[in-house]
């Protein structure tokens, strides 16, 4: 057994003599039972939670959206809450039904801001929702708010001046729109017509279609719109004689699931045979749900002459490659959770899919999110979060592609997948000439 | 009988002038209310689109589209807005409210002019549409389209509400004069019986209530009694003054 000499003694206490000073503003920040008083936790965090919050669409016809992005992230912040949380601390979301509508969403930032105190906004659904949104965080730009990974691909949250206040991991609708355009030239359908939403959302897609076109010298061939909220039940002969006016070799959809599921019954029944593509923030599984039934129900025989010419563009891979890590985690937890809508927002009934392009978006999200949450570190502040969006740099995700983000970088992911319907089902596609030359 | 027939005329009076003075203050109010409702429902518009246009022009020069869209969104729905276009400098147009797409008409016509004019387009109704230059015309011109069904239906119900009014005095106006009138000829009603009953029977005739009233009636009812019973040599009995009471 070691004995403690005099001397021994006096040299440790001499040396903590000389680095007491230094080490009692550490302690006074890690030990409570000093008689000092505790500090204060950051807004939204508490010794057992933190609160993120989010608002979307859980009602109207776009709620197919909102429910699925938060089944996804709700599938693994249960997971990590089941593990013990993120220093202890189990992930919540604090959630409010806007309906894909504008002013809905800013009085439920607001509520979520001011009233609710959460930590960070997070998973908001929609163009015409996030860019109403975004003049807020500006507007309390001194308390440290910031929209992560919201479920739009258009520029306002990309660029000046609201795009400091934002995090996307997705790619840009600007990224989906060049790629159609691009491929559809390449297999000579340069004649391309644009069929979009009245509002924000459609005039970003309408924006990058005629942004790429440009670039091959070419002009939107034909363009008809249709209302925000508009059901599957509305007729879209209007719009389909439209573009059929303009000799359309390819029409590229910017819309959500109802409407463009409608165009797309309407153009295959008025004669318009040409191929239909999509954006991702359609809700893939959503539209070839309406399809299908429709085809049904309808006694119009197979739903596929309603499919065969669909191509939609996806900002995750295929939740199908279960090769790969974090689609086989995702497959997993969804089966393991079945994560369902919050029951109190709920208006309607709805069915839920068992994997969509949506849910397993948002599971991605919350992967990343639980990510920068815990290099945050014990104590999350607000002031530290885009420090810790800094440091993720080449991180991998547990897909095809790792995450990078930066002072100038501020979208994680950069690719974009094409899908088309084989046997009931969104595929990739591998071959754009075999499929519509 | 004379009564009635005063009554009649003076009634008739009192209405023709309550009905001159709410006719004439009711096209003044009309012609007033549409004119200037009219003028400050273009001028708004005109407002609206300069607004617009002055925002736009950094939107234009240094951002996305979508937020062009989002700003006009925002300004439609204001009512009686039903539509606002935005073309830039090469006439394209950029942003705009429509559905199912641009009407043929704005399609076609002039994009660079910013003048009012009035549109009749299929399908929609007709408007009133104002323009703003964006960047003194060379960035593009903003164009705001009002629902002139709707100012007209807001302009008739502002003057509805007046008309109304003015009715409501109209009426209480003629039964007002028709009381007043009615006061004033119910003792000349009474003093005309009991002439007649004086003449039939000079003896018993006489009507206290009447001869008692300190009034113009009571006065000729006391002039009558006093004809009736014969009237007194010059100087004998002098007929009371108006103010003996």
């Amino acid at each position: 057994m070691r004995t403690i000499t005099r001397r021994a003694l006096l040299r440790s206490g001499l040396a903590w003599c000389a680095v007491a000073p230094w080490l009692k503003p550490l302690r006074a920040d890690a030990d409570t039972d000093a008689g000092q008083p505790a500090p204060q936790m950051a807004p939204g965090v508490t010794d057992t939670e933190i609160v993120l919050g989010m608002s979307a669409a859980f009602s109207g016809p776009s709620r197919g959206l909102g429910i699925e992005l938060y089944r996804g992230a709700t599938a693994y912040f249960d997971h990590v809450n089941e593990q013990g949380g993120i220093a202890g601390r189990n992930v919540m979301l604090k959630t409010y039904d806007d309906g894909y509508q504008p002013a809905p969403s800013v009085r439920n930032t607001l509520k979520l801001m001011l009233q609710d105190q959460v930590f960070l906004l997070f998973g908001y659904v929609g163009t015409p929702t996030v860019t109403r949104v975004l003049p807020m965080l500006k507007k309390f730009q001194d308390r440290n708010f910031f929209l992560f990974f919201p479920f739009t691909g258009a520029q306002p949250q990309r660029e000046p001046p609201y795009g400091d206040f934002a995090f996307n991991l997705r790619s840009s609708y600007r990224q989906e729109t060049a790629g159609l355009v691009d491929n559809f030239v390449r297999i000579n359908r340069k004649r391309i017509a644009v069929f979009y939403q009245a509002d924000a959302y459609g005039r970003s897609g309408w924006a990058g279609v005629r942004r790429a076109l440009k670039h091959y010298g070419r002009q939107i061939a034909g363009e008809a719109t249709y209302r925000r909220g508009t059901k599957f039940t509305a007729s879209m002969r209007r719009q389909v004689e439209i573009l059929k006016a303009s000799q359309p070799e390819a029409v590229i959809c910017i819309g959500s699931y109802a409407a463009c599921a409608a165009f797309v019954r309407d153009a295959v029944n008025l004669g318009l045979q040409v191929p239909i593509a999509n954006l991702s923030f359609v809700g893939s599984e959503n539209l070839l749900k309406l399809l299908t039934h429709w085809a049904l129900t309808e006694e119009r025989g197979n739903s596929e002459q309603y499919t065969r010419l669909l191509v939609n563009s996806q900002v995750v891979p295929s939740y199908e490659e279960a090769s790969m890590p974090a689609i086989k985690e995702y497959r997993d937890l969804m089966r393991r959770y079945n994560p369902q809508p919050p029951l109190e927002l709920l208006k309607e009934p709805y069915l839920p899919s068992e994997h969509s392009f949506v849910s397993l978006e948002g599971f991605i999200d919350a992967k990343l999110m639980v990510e920068i949450l815990r290099r945050l570190g014990d104590r999350p502040e607000r002031s530290q979060l885009q420090q810790a969006v800094f440091t993720v740099q080449d991180f991998d995700l547990g897909i095809d592609e790792r995450a990078s983000f930066g002072p100038d970088r501020r979208q994680g992911l950069q690719q974009v997948y094409y899908t088309v319907v084989e046997e009931g089902r969104f595929v990739l596609l591998d071959n754009w000439e075999d499929r519509f030359a | 009988m004379k009564i009635q027939k005063l009554f009649q005329k003076t009634l008739f009076g009192v209405f023709s002038l309550f009905g001159l003075i709410s006719l004439s203050t009711s096209v003044l109010c009309i012609y007033t209310v549409d004119t200037h409702l009219s003028e400050e429902y273009e001028s708004n518009s005109k407002d609206i689109a300069k607004t617009i246009a002055d925002s736009s022009v950094d939107i234009l020069l240094n951002r996305d589209l979508s937020a062009l869209q989002s700003l006009i969104d925002q300004f439609v729905e204001i009512q009686s807005i039903r539509y606002i276009y935005i073309a830039d400098e090469e006439g394209e147009f950029v942003a705009h409210t429509f559905v199912p797409g641009v009407p043929e008409e704005i399609r076609t016509g002039d994009r660079n002019n910013t003048a009012t004019v009035e549109r009749s387009l299929p399908g929609m109704g007709d408007f009133v549409e104002v323009g703003s230059p964006i960047l003194a015309g060379v960035a593009g011109t903003v164009h705001v389209g009002m629902d002139t069904d709707l100012i007209a239906l807001k302009i008739q119900r502002a003057i509805g509400r007046q008309v109304y009014l003015i009715s409501i005095i109209l009426v209480v106006g003629v039964l007002a004069a028709i009381w007043f009138v009615n006061l004033a000829a119910k003792p000349l009603g009474d003093l005309l019986a009991y002439a007649v009953t004086l003449a039939r029977d000079r003896d018993n005739g006489a009507d206290d209530t009447l001869l008692a009233r300190d009034d113009e009636v009571g006065q000729l009812a006391r002039l009558f009694l006093y004809f009736s019973e014969g009237v007194p040599a010059e100087g004998e009995q002098r007929v009371s003054s108006g103010n003996d009471g």
